[in-house]
């Protein structure tokens, strides 16, 4: 077996030791382990708790147990009733203790009282601070001028979403941006316009017998994470029969190396490839004729009401994407793109999967679609071992919000990102586009900036446009627990809770496809003055007052969830499901609490009309969503021309090629820069926890990776430029440069180079404020511009050493 | 008397490390810093370590969670002059804080380099130190001593009362180490080696396994699953 380690091998793994000596200076104020240890050991059976929370980590929604001694958190294990983790956790999730003591979060509301970005802030009350700020919202109010509020959101989990949409409503602004154009938003709209559905989808993954995965990390930097490293090891030992598993990247990460087989792909050609592969399994006749027949529409060519002939997408695949094509744009050999089409369609059941590698690119929707449309063709839409539609649990329904003539004239205004408009027609939200107000190119200026669990100046690509723009925002109001980028810019910050001090329902991320739903509440007091940014939320609406504190009755947030799971204990009562059955609401919350899961097992399939709901109830070939969207903005050949497409009529609207957008001149900028995540990368919000940092780059073993960030060159490549690994160098693309380390690597492509997003903070804490660099200050802002999706792989960036 | 030894399958493992972070905080494993990496320093009982190379064009990769091998024949306790490292009854090689002169021959005994050495004293920094887990019974670790996995111990005699309070015998999965019951994709086994019906010795059967520098002769407890 060629795998045994050899003591050539083992010996790289482990790193040559390097000699020397450094005497490691003690920090100040630390504290000796057995002196916190010796104080509470001895009574540490008595008071020992374990409570169930949901981990906040990264959005998967694992479920987790807190142990407590003495009312301090110890130790996080995932937690067995949860089915999404089933008691297993990620090393993000282990490390939640160090988010909760990190020494440097904030200790309760600051106001800025020196100039902005000095630092200089003064502690005031939790009364002082939501009066003031509830103060300027009136003001705007009363200036007409409501829609300029603008509250940016992230990791918005289970309620905190509608709730802050709730908030906008009753407020009178259009404004909520949720952060999903500079995340995974290609994916959703794919499904979408395909199959009537906006939302990720579930996949069956442990019952599949094929993985195609186009730039999405499967075992690194995926969602629900630590279901899909549990599928993982299913898949390939748990069961009789082994999956396959090929990974599409343009790089050699660890999903492609713990895959079977690695296909790299030039940057933004996944789509091509999907097609090529659709060729071929057409063709051959290979894909699955009774669900195209019966539950599809436009594979075949169609005529319309007005007997208008339309092209089928059939026709389309076989006259324009050979696999010969497909080969030439991607660089995939052709042999490869006929054999995974054959293993494709005929290992059923098969999924094809992708993420940020095929949709946050400027033909992403069309990548996404392509590739989804995959699934359609070997009928693994809905079927045990490919794609679900996730279902959420049954809520009580919201009543309706109170909206006074500020309120709806406010609410009525052109959003400040154009989202839904001719410039991004599919778009919902146009996250990075906000700083076009301050250029004059926006709708209108913005006048109050509020962020939840984002931090836009350091997560957009050019991030420099933000930080240019955010100094024209009058009112800043920051609910970060850490003194993160966007807070040291902010007039106000109101400190959040940690996810372990807090209550907060947290709805999985569509996987398993039955409802399942995790509980957090407090597993330790409050550490500081901070605050649950709902509840804040609650108040600041009754500081406001009128209609817009009519729209928040409840005295509290806690209130308002269990008002919604209500709804939940209700249809267990009515139906018998559900793992949690109580003949009172009050007793089934309590199990809730106890349980720290609900789940509804199992997923039913075959509900069409729930997985199908588009306008012909079939999977759409020809997306008629998306015509009738063109048709609704009144889209002009110039307004199309404009979002750069190139296809035109039926081809338009149907999973086709377009070709990939690079920005930057190839002959200044000859490489490509792909910026990707690595498991210890917690979303961008790992940095400040040290048992992460220390982990980076586990596949360099001949490089100190830790705490930092590389650029990681294919040895050719860095042979060409001159440059040794260990270099510092420059990456510099038409908008900026940073400086890293070049690190040769083999698993780069020669004309991409690599660079993990993660670190370059100049904030967000001790232990990730000046470590690294921050590749998206060297990011163009390019788009899908039918999506709206920040395109993160399309710049060009050159190297030389610094 | 159990014979404990632990069983990691690579084909399941997905190199994700999170049982490198579930033994520090079980364990009170400070984290290490940059610059402790960089001198190859740093506190870590249970590494994953990584090779990915090019082999005549073709990428390979190889990743292995490396924790104590817990040696039947362990090179360390040879060496130690003071006996501060030993194999106990049930075959963990246990080290000996208050004895240890930080000599570190120990750890250039080990074939393995599963040990470290408390260049500084274990501690945490600020609020850092309220997570330190009292479950650990481990001895204070004081600075100049040499360190390393211990089968998660505690958890071994946490397993062994709690049969004891129940009037049972301990059964095979009654004792998880923290990185086994952390693993996301269960890559890791533990149990008796010397009952016969325990996963790990059915396991340590199986064709795809084998361990660390077999021809060492050092007959580790811990086993690797690969399918080559």
């Amino acid at each position: 077996m060629s795998i045994r380690v050899t003591r050539r091998t083992f010996l790289k793994a482990s790193g040559a030791t390097v000699g020397g000596v450094a005497a490691l200076r003690l920090f100040g104020g630390t504290r000796p382990i057995f002196e916190a240890l010796g104080k509470s050991r001895v009574q540490a059976a008595e008071v020992e708790k374990w409570v169930p929370n949901v981990c906040l980590q990264c959005p998967a929604g694992c479920g987790i147990l807190v142990k407590t001694v003495n009312g301090r958190a110890v130790k996080i294990e995932g937690n067995p009733l949860h089915p999404i983790n089933a008691g297993t956790l990620c090393p993000k999730g282990q490390s939640g203790l160090q988010f909760l003591y990190d020494p440097d979060r904030i200790k309760g509301p600051l106001k800025r009282v020196g100039p902005r970005g000095a630092g200089q802030w003064q502690e005031v009350s939790w009364d002082q601070a939501i009066g003031e700020v509830a103060a300027r919202l009136k003001d705007l109010r009363q200036q007409s001028e409501a829609h300029k509020l603008v509250f940016l959101s992230g990791r918005n989990r289970g309620q905190m979403g509608g709730f802050i949409g709730r908030f906008l409503k009753a407020f009178g602004s259009p404004n909520d941006v949720g952060h999903s154009s500079i995340c995974e938003d290609g994916s959703p709209q794919a499904h979408y316009l395909t199959q009537g559905f906006k939302a990720y989808a579930g996949y069956d993954w442990f019952n599949t017998n094929y993985i195609l995965c186009f730039g999405g990390g499967f075992v690194e930097a995926w969602r629900p994470t630590t279901l899909l490293l549990r599928s993982f090891g299913h898949v390939r030992r748990g069961r009789p029969v082994r999956a396959k598993i090929v990974q599409v990247d343009t790089r050699f990460s660890i999903s492609a190396a713990r895959a079977d087989e690695w296909i790299s792909v030039k940057p933004g050609t996944d789509g091509a490839l999907a097609l090529g592969i659709a060729h071929v399994i057409i063709k051959e006749g290979l894909y699955d004729r009774k669900f195209v027949e019966e539950h599809t529409f436009g594979f075949e060519a169609w005529t319309d009401d007005h007997g208008e002939k339309h092209l089928g997408w059939k026709d389309l695949v076989l006259q324009k994407y050979s696999p010969e094509w497909a080969s030439q744009v991607t660089g995939v050999p052709v042999e490869t793109i006929v054999r995974v089409a054959r293993e494709f369609a005929t290992t059923k059941p098969a999924i094809a999967a992708g993420a940020r590698g095929s949709s946050m690119q400027t033909n992403g929707v069309f990548n996404r679609m392509a590739i989804h449309a995959l699934n359609a063709l070997v009928g693994s839409i809905d079927v045990p071992g490919g794609v679900t539609v996730q279902k959420g649990p049954p809520l009580s329904a919201d009543p309706g919000v109170v909206q006074d003539d500020i309120s709806k004239k406010g609410a009525a205004q052109p959003r400040i990102d154009w989202a839904g408009t001719k410039r991004y027609p599919m778009a919902g939200k146009v996250y990075q586009n906000i700083p076009e107000f301050a250029t004059g190119q926006g709708p209108y200026e913005a006048q109050a900036l509020f962020t939840y669990y984002t931090n836009p100046l350091f997560s957009v690509p050019d991030v420099a446009r933000f930080h240019k723009a955010i100094e024209k925002i009058p009112l800043i109001v920051t609910f970060s627990p850490f003194m993160d980028e966007t807070s040291h810019m902010a007039d106000y910050v109101l400190p959040d809770d940690s996810y372990l001090e807090r209550w907060q329902d947290d709805v999985i991320y569509p996987s398993l496809g039955y409802p399942a739903v995790g509980l957090r509440q407090p597993v330790v007091d409050r550490l500081y003055n901070t605050r649950n940014t709902p509840d804040v939320l609650i108040q600041l609406a009754r500081a406001i007052g009128g209609t817009v504190a009519d729209s928040f009755a409840w005295e509290s947030w806690l209130d308002y969830l269990k008002f919604k799971y209500r709804g939940v204990w209700e249809y267990g009562q009515k139906s018998g499901r559900g793992t949690i059955q109580a003949t009172t609401f009050e007793a089934w919350w309590d199990e809730f609490s106890r349980q720290g899961a609900w789940a509804d097992p199992p997923y039913a399939f075959g509900e069409w009309k729930r997985v199908l709901p588009t306008l012909s109830g079939r999977f759409e070939f020809f997306s008629q969503k998306l015509e009738h969207t063109f048709e609704d903005l009144h889209m002009t050949e110039q307004d199309i021309a404009a979002l750069k497409l190139e296809a035109r009529g039926d081809e338009l609207f149907m999973p086709h090629y377009e070709p990939i957008r690079y920005a930057g001149d190839p002959a200044q900028y000859p490489l490509h820069l792909n910026t990707y995540k690595l498991m210890t990368h917690a979303e961008g919000r790992g940095a400040n926890v040290p048992w992460l940092q220390e982990l980076h780059g586990v596949h360099l073993a001949h490089r100190n990776t830790r705490w930092s960030t590389w650029v990681e060159l294919h040895p050719d490549t860095a042979a060409q430029l001159g440059i040794n690994d260990g270099d510092e160098v420059w990456v510099e693309s038409q908008v900026g440069r940073i400086k890293t380390v070049a690190a040769i690597f083999a698993g780069a492509r020669p004309d991409v180079v690599n660079i993990p997003f993660e670190n370059g903070h100049t904030a967000y804490g001790r232990w990730a404020k000046d470590r690294g660099a921050n590749p998206n200050w060297v990011l163009v802002n390019e788009a899908d511009l039918l999506g709206g999706l920040a395109a993160f792989f399309s710049t060009r960036v050159r190297i030389y050493k610094a | 008397m159990a014979k404990w030894g632990m069983v990691i399958d690579l084909d399941r493992c997905t190199a994700c490390q999170a049982c490198s972070v579930a033994c520090k905080v079980e364990n009170n494993v400070p984290f290490g810093t940059r610059k402790e990496w960089a001198y190859d320093r740093a506190p870590v009982w249970q590494r994953v370590l990584g090779v990915v190379e090019s082999q005549s064009g073709k990428m390979k990769a190889h990743f292995y969670p490396r924790p104590c091998m817990h040696c039947e024949n362990p090179p360390c306790v040879q060496v130690c002059p003071v006996q501060a490292t030993y194999k106990d009854e049930e075959g963990i090689v246990q080290q000996d804080y208050q004895r240890c002169i930080g000599c570190r021959y120990c750890m250039a005994a080990c074939p393995y380099g599963v040990r470290v050495f408390n260049w500084s004293r274990p501690s945490f920094e600020e609020t850092h130190a309220s997570y330190i887990n009292p479950a650990t019974q481990t001895r204070p670790r004081p600075v100049g001593v040499v360190e390393k996995c211990t089968f998660c111990i505690q958890r071994i005699q946490q397993a062994k009362a709690r049969a004891k309070a129940e009037g049972r015998p301990l059964q095979d999965g009654d004792v998880q180490t923290a990185c086994q019951q952390t693993c996301p994709a269960s890559a890791i086994s533990f149990g008796d080696l010397d009952d016969p019906a325990s996963r790990v010795s059915q396991l340590a059967q199986s064709r795809r396994a084998f361990r660390l520098l077999e021809e060492l002769g050092t007959e580790p407890k811990v086993y690797y699953l690969s399918e080559g």
